[in-house]
């Protein structure tokens, strides 16, 4: 019997929300450049650690400076994305298939179809969160600390994606290795939540 | 099914209780909006822009806890502020103290003011937050205080090109003298 999952194009939904919100917050943004040196002579070491006081003419930067279109910080940022639109897809062509009610024996159900675009997807999107886990380790080693305690939002993130990357292998595993249809989607779906939780922790 | 409801629930839950400290704005406020809250909150008034600017770079006040704005932010410690004379009108010091203390780290849910608050320091100087020594610990010397255009850990938007609008990523850092830092 074929049961619709309603709750499934909701997850969805929220994921491709943020995986799309890309708004930033600068449009209300005073204009806080400084004074011109000339204007105002006087030197200041506000808040300032050094001995040395210094000018209010250093606090600009001389040269343009153009963002990197590619970081290590952007690259984690996409990957993070790209395994939430791959989340999404997954749930989307989620196949319904298998029975949970009243079921025949397995010997009288028609052969599991587990190479299809959602078998497919949903190994991409396992391979795309164990990556992006790998990368935000790799780059931002230095961002979580165990003195910052359970709350710092960069712990959370990172316990998060983890255990969400963890949630969504384990299911794609717990699906393929499985002869007779195997429930895997409520593993997979609060993987994707974790996950999308922990983006939006840091956004 | 309902047992996926409730794990989600409780997860979702144990989020906004481990969060409800930071409710200067809503949690609903915080999960509904699509506002990147990565940094920090950029200055949006203008008084305190104007008071704070004239002489240095008008810090965000997430970048310190309301309890190191009421220290700083009074009559008596303006006339000594670091080393100079910063008074102002009491209607205009009392804006500027308003101004920063509802915005100050523990009231806002940007990601880097929450890293401020949950360290429960309240220093007078920013330079001295545990997170802020933290992320410029590997810096060297050369590039900071012995660097003719930056000086002080203190110049923020030395280096920091989008630290107006309340940004401090790494990849918007220039440190001038060292274009190939990053």
């Amino acid at each position: 019997m074929k049961r619709n999952h309603p709750y499934k194009k909701i997850v969805a939904s929220l994921c491709l929300a943020l995986a799309c919100n890309t708004s930033f917050a600068a449009d209300s943004t005073l204009d806080l450049s400084l004074p011109a040196a000339s204007a105002s002579p006087k030197s200041f070491m506000l808040a300032s650690n050094d001995t040395q006081p210094a000018s209010v003419s250093s606090a600009a930067p001389k040269a343009e400076f153009s963002e990197p279109w590619v970081s290590g910080d952007k690259l984690h940022q996409y990957m993070g994305w790209t395994t939430l639109a791959l989340v999404a897809a997954t749930a989307f062509s989620a196949p319904g298939e298998g029975c949970e009610v009243n079921c025949p024996p397995p010997s009288q159900q028609p052969p599991r179809q587990t190479n299809g675009a959602h078998a497919k997807l949903a190994k991409a999107a396992a391979f795309m969160a164990a990556a992006t886990v790998t990368s935000g380790l790799i780059d931002h080693w230095d961002d979580f600390h165990m003195e910052d305690g359970f709350t710092d939002p960069d712990n959370l993130h990172a316990m998060l994606g983890t255990a969400g990357a963890l949630m969504m292998m384990y299911a794609v595993n717990k699906s393929a290795n499985s002869k007779v249809p195997v429930s895997h989607a409520g593993i997979a779906e609060l993987g994707g939540v974790a996950m999308a939780v922990a983006v939006k922790l840091t956004w | 099914m309902l047992k996926k409801f409730k794990l989600i629930a409780l997860l979702s839950s144990a989020l906004f209780l481990t969060n409800t400290a930071f409710a200067g704005e809503t949690t609903a406020d915080w999960l509904l909006s699509f506002e990147r809250m990565k940094n920090f909150k950029s200055v949006t008034d203008k008084t305190y822009a104007k008071e704070c600017g004239e002489c240095h770079f008008a810090y965000p006040a997430g970048l310190l806890p309301s309890a190191s704005w009421e220290k700083l932010l009074n009559a008596t410690a303006l006339k000594n502020h670091f080393g100079d004379n910063a008074e102002m009108d009491a209607a205009t010091l009392e804006r500027v103290l308003d101004y920063a203390t509802n915005n100050a780290a523990e009231k806002s849910w940007y990601k880097r003011a929450r890293k401020i608050a949950n360290s429960g320091q309240a220093p007078l100087r920013i330079t001295e937050l545990r997170y802020i020594k933290r992320v410029h610990e590997e810096i060297p010397a050369n590039m900071i205080k012995d660097n003719k255009d930056v000086k002080s850990l203190s110049m923020c938007n030395a280096c920091h090109t989008q630290a107006a609008k309340g940004v401090f990523d790494s990849d918007t850092v220039n440190i001038p003298n060292f274009p190939d830092y990053n």
